[in-house]
């Protein structure tokens, strides 16, 4: 079974996004973080298959997590979860080497399309 | 620099995130026809955007839609008091996605700061309104406000 890392600062959003993964016919096994320091402390401990993150957090952002996560090694495959899907943002995440970008709002059928070709 | 961000994408934006998050299917907001709301006990969330250009997206309503919009997205019955602390997530997401997707509209790149929610309209001092979307969920009004900070 996939486990997977949900990080938001928002419950809400981390219960939408573990909804919609459910929804999308994923049923993964789901650790949450609501910071990336959490976040980064949760990979540390047991690291998980997949990281979705999101962008704009306070203290840690995402990308800062992602960055961490690399100079300590941990090769991690990470998808941004964000309000922000841009292609600036979508070139910034693949350069810093974010698998993909899910822009919110989303729906299942937005995260079958995403995450399938990267699970294949 | 003047920037343009047109009603009908901050239309397009509360129409998508209605659909995707709030409701789970396309059709539920339209336009408010009805004259501007005079808001009894209003409850605002916004995002800043800093730049090149800076401004700020706010939505504003009624506390009791706000309640109705903080369970649609946690998936709470009807009649579940709202907790403070889930209006503030909540509300305060809505906001996060609206300006998000405002901020992705603009040539320009820049930051996002995170959400604020309050019961008292933010102030941004020599600011203007450049898009301002009134609409209708369920009979309920929402305000989507596009402010150009100076």
């Amino acid at each position: 079974m996939i486990r997977v890392l949900v990080a938001d600062d928002s419950r809400v959003m981390r219960q939408i996004v573990i909804r919609t993964l459910r929804q999308a016919g994923y049923e993964w096994e789901v650790r949450e973080a609501a910071d990336g320091e959490q976040a980064l402390e949760a990979v540390r401990v047991d690291e998980p298959d997949v990281i979705l993150s999101d962008w704009n957090m306070p203290g840690m952002t995402g990308l800062e997590l992602l960055r961490r996560l690399r100079q300590e090694g941990f090769e991690t495959p990470l998808g941004f979860v964000t309000s922000e899907g841009s292609p600036e943002m979508r070139t910034l995440a693949e350069r810093e080497g974010a698998l993909f970008l899910i822009a919110k709002p989303f729906t299942p059928e937005a995260f079958r399309e995403v995450i399938e070709p990267v699970l294949a | 620099m003047s920037t343009v961000i047109a009603g009908d994408d901050v239309y397009a934006i509360a129409e998508d995130l209605f659909a995707a998050m709030v409701d789970g299917e396309p059709g539920t907001v339209r336009p408010w026809t009805a004259p501007v709301p005079d808001w009894a006990d209003p409850v605002h969330a916004w995002v800043d955007l800093h730049g090149a250009w800076s401004g700020r997206a706010v939505v504003t309503t009624e506390r009791t839609t706000a309640d109705d919009l903080a369970r649609a997205l946690l998936g709470l019955p009807a009649d579940e008091p709202v907790a403070d602390e889930d209006l503030q997530d909540a509300f305060g997401e809505v906001a996060n996605v609206v300006g998000g997707n405002v901020k992705s509209l603009l040539p320009i790149t820049g930051t996002m700061g995170l959400p604020q929610v309050a019961h008292v309209a933010p102030v941004l001092p020599g600011s203007s309104v450049i898009t301002q979307v009134l609409l209708d969920w369920g009979g309920r009004a929402l305000e989507l406000t596009v402010r150009d900070a100076p």
